[in-house]
Order: structure tokens, then sequence, then C-alpha cells
């Protein structure tokens, strides 16, 4: 924003920017109902209203509650065993230099790598169940919040360190009380791109080789044409992801209270 | 000479060491043959799928969808990031659709987009390109909304016109920014390509490598996991040397830091 833009442009009101918010989105909403009533559009773009209807009703039957708490599960498990495993390395490589050394060459190798790929050779061996979905969320999940881990860890300002070893902290104490609370910032960033990753592969999975899920759902909807109910399930996948990330944001509003927090909103 | 080699083995010796684990394992069946094929047989194997092209006409397709998605996203989100950083009114229309859509998994509109752009590449492409748009344009837009005020009204001070400001102040500043979001986007772009081709398509690598594990060639399918890994690696390292030599006055981010 250059200044003399600023000076043109008096700031917008909070009531007008949210007002020009839902401009675009409330402009498709309107053109895709019209359109869908008056029949100008194939029919895979079920008018919003119906999708509405449809998910109201397989709410109230509880037969997406069903999907979702089976999908739920295993991006919930794979983010807890991979969050868990990349934090621990991650924080433990970040103040111990031989870990460090190790994990960095075959991280840096395989870390480009999408992760997926070996999920059809999980489900040989594993089967199609929760299990190889949950390796593949795990293996996801491992590598941002790893590396986040590590670079939240080493980069703590070595005078803390000193000054808290020169009072008489033991490295227990140390690292309790200076450089978990200082690592915290990037370690809760890893687990927000972990978060949105285990989401990611967990409708991928579902939607390759599954026989429920969200992600499941989508794909026997899709091919019985019941196109409202794909759409009711887009919409409580979008919901999860959203309502997750929201929740990892006022945890960290809450871990970081008094600290200074950086950039939020959008920004991954 | 020799202290070189033997820093290059104190830096690289872990992965000899997997290689080794896995090689054991996979010799004494520790492990399922299935899951971990001896290196020996994968070797083959890619030898095999090199010689007869298979490895190379899957990659080049699903390096061209990836490429194309990950090519229109960088224009369109680009543009997006620096109009919304620029414009009041581009802000407040397209904001809320950034902060709001960005934690949710796009991959989920994928049969939608079958429906509208048919089964073959182009569907792939749209998808890959509105993934990988999020975080371009959010890092495009943080990037041009970072430079400091200082170093514009400096230019501005020096008789900067407004596009000397722009080509020579606000981007060279958001250019850090812009190519973390690309960082970020290249795995993404692979993921979508990968797992779209294994859900409904008959060519790309994410096609070989379900086709080959459903077949029950372990050895083959791996050949297939291995072209994935060796173009997610090469291309994220092309990235990195090209971000260093845009940003020559910058070091570092040789890892990716906290996107």
């Amino acid at each position: 924003m250059s200044a003399a833009a600023q000076r043109r442009a008096a700031p917008l009101s909070r009531a007008r920017r949210t007002a020009l918010g839902l401009v675009l989105p409330l402009a498709a909403l309107i053109a895709w109902e019209l359109s869908a009533r008056i029949g100008e559009v194939p029919s895979y773009l079920v008018a919003p209203s119906a999708i509405f209807a449809t998910t109201w009703e397989m709410l109230a039957s509880g037969e997406l509650w069903q999907h979702t708490r089976v999908s739920l599960l295993r991006a919930l498990g794979g983010y807890a065993i991979g969050g868990a495993c990349g934090i621990a390395m991650g924080l433990l490589a970040g103040i111990a230099r031989p870990v460090e050394r190790f994990y960095d060459p075959v991280v840096s190798l395989t870390y480009p790598v999408p992760k997926i790929v070996v999920l059809p050779i999980l489900i040989a061996w594993l089967g199609a169940g929760d299990a190889s979905k949950i390796a593949v969320i795990t293996a996801a999940v491992f590598y941002p919040t790893f590396i986040n881990s590590l670079y939240g860890a080493k980069g703590v300002n070595r005078l803390y360190v000193w000054s808290a070893r020169n009072m008489g902290a033991g490295p227990l104490r140390v690292f309790a009380k200076v450089i978990l609370p200082a690592a915290l910032p990037q370690v809760l960033a890893g687990l927000r791109i972990g978060l949105a990753l285990a989401f990611i592969v967990m409708v991928a999975c579902e939607m390759q080789n599954s026989r429920s899920g969200l992600g499941h759902l989508i794909i026997t909807a899709e091919d019985s044409l019941r196109f409202d109910l794909m759409y009711a399930a887009i919409v409580a996948i979008a919901i999860i992801g959203f309502a997750g990330d929201r929740l990892l944001l006022w945890l960290r509003r809450r871990a970081l209270a008094g600290q200074a927090i950086g950039k939020e909103g959008a920004h991954g | 000479m020799a202290s070189a080699v033997l820093r290059a083995v104190a830096r690289w010796y872990p992965v000899p060491l997997v290689l080794a684990v896995w090689e054991v394992l996979s010799r004494t069946g520790a492990v399922s043959k299935r899951l971990m094929p001896s290196l020996v047989e994968i070797a083959a194997a890619v030898g095999a799928a090199m010689d007869n092209g298979d490895l190379l006409f899957h990659a080049g397709i699903s390096l061209g969808r990836a490429a194309a998605g990950y090519a229109l996203a960088i224009v369109a989100g680009v543009l997006l990031g620096v109009a919304m950083a620029r414009s009041r009114l581009f802000d407040a229309l397209f904001e809320p659709l950034f902060s709001f859509g960005y934690p949710v998994p796009k991959i989920a509109l994928y049969p939608v987009f079958i429906f509208a752009f048919g089964l073959g590449s182009l569907s792939k492409v749209m998808l890959i390109f509105l993934e990988c748009l999020y975080p371009i344009t959010v890092n495009a837009f943080y990037g041009m909304r970072g430079v400091d005020r200082v170093h514009v009204w400096a230019a501005e001070n020096m008789g900067a016109t407004p596009r000397q400001v722009f080509w020579r102040v606000l981007l060279p500043g958001a250019a850090p920014s812009i190519f973390a979001g690309l960082r970020v986007a290249l795995p993404i772009s692979l993921i979508v390509v990968i797992i779209t081709e294994m859900i409904g398509e008959s060519r790309g690598l994410g096609y070989y490598i379900s086709y080959a594990s459903a077949s029950f060639e372990y050895a083959t399918a791996f050949a297939g996991v291995a072209a994935v890994a060796v173009i997610g690696f090469t291309l994220d390292r092309l990235l990195v040397w090209l971000r260093n030599r845009v940003i020559f006055w910058e070091r570092g981010a040789a890892f990716i830091g906290a996107a």
C-alpha cells in the first residue's frame, strides 16, 4: 500500500468491508440457485436450496454424522500420532546436534515427496481399513510438525538459555521453561499446516479406496448420480476443515497468551 | 580432499544407513516383502520400466498436468495477491473467500470437476490450479503488505513514479514471501496430480502405482514411487536454486520454514 494510495482512500468501515466480502459468495449462490431453478445448468449443479435440504435431512437421520465420525477418527488418529512423533523428534533434533544431523538428509530428501504415493502399497499390505489410511496421514503430518518444531527449538535465543543456566537451572528445567515456550509458536504453526494436510489426505484416501467415510460418500453419491448427497458430503468436509482450523487458532491464542502473536487469519 | 570426503560421509551417512536397514528387513523377511521389496528388485523394476518407456511416459503426463496447474496458479495467484494488497476494494471482495476457503480441502470437489471438465487432463489441471492458488495468493498478499513503508516513502521522495515504486521496491520486497508460497504449493501440486490419477485415470504415475500394486507387482509400484520422489525432490531443488538466484540479496531458506 503506497503512501499515495493511503491518502486517497479512507479506510473502509467494518460494516462496509463485511458487506463487500459477502458480494461475491452471495452473487454466486443466487446465480446458481436461479439457473438451477430455471434449468439452464447441467444436472450436477444441484440448487443450493436442495443441497441444504439434503444436508439437513441427513443430519437429522444421523447418516451424515456416521460418515463424519469415521472420517474424523482416521484424520485425528493419524494427526495425533504424526503430530506427537513430529514434535517430539523435532524438538529433540533442535536441541541435540547428532539427532539433527541424522534426520537432516533423510527428511530433506523425502520432504518434497507426496506421501500419498505409498497408499496403494499400504492398502495392499494393511488392507483397505483404517490402518492404511491412518499410516498415510501420520506420514503426511509428521513432516511439517517435525520441521517446524526443529526450527522452533533451534531458533531459541542462546542468551536466554545461557542466562537460565547461569541462574542454576538444570537441563530439564531449561527445556521446560525456556526452550519449549520459545519454540511453541512455531510448533503450533507446524501443527496448523499438519491439520490441513491431514484432512486433504483423509479425503484423498477415502476417495481412492474405502467403504466408509465422507470421501467414500462423495464417490458413491457421484456414481449413483445423487448429486445432492455428494454436495452434502462436500459441505461436511468443508465445515470440518474450517472448524478444525479455527479451533487450532483459538487454542493457539490461549497457549500464547502473553506472547506476541504473528500473522493470523488466512496465513498458513 | 580427505576432509571433504569425510564431511560428505558425516552429512550423508544416514541415507545409506536407512537403505541398509531396509534391505536387511526385506532379506530376513522381518517385514513382508509386499511392503518392502528388496532394493535390488526395485532397481531392476526401475530399469525394466525405463527400458520399455512406461515410466517416462507416465511421468511425462503427470509432470505436464502438475506444471500446467501450477503455472496457472502462479499467474492468477500473484496477480490476485498483488491486487488485494494494493486495492481496498479487491481486499474486501476476496479476503473472506481466501480466509474461509484456505483450510477447506478443495480435493473434495474433484467429482464436481470431473463433471464440469471431463475425465481427462483438464479436471486435474483445474483442481491443481485451485489447490495451489490459495498458498500462492495468500503469500503474495502478505509479502506485498509486509514491505517496509519507509522504503516506499524513500523511493517516492527520490522521485520514483508509482510504476517504479511497484517494480523496484514493492515487488522485490514481496519476492521472498512469494517464493515461500511457491514452495508450499509445489508439493501440493504433486499430491493432487497423483491422487486424482489414482482415483480415475488410465495414464500418469498415480495410475501406474495403483495399477502395479493392485496387480501385486510391488517392486514396480516402488519404481513409480521412486519416480515421484525423484521428481518432487528435483523440482524442489530447482525452485530453491531459482529463488536464491532471483533473491540474491537474501540467503537462506534452504529448508521450508513456517511457510
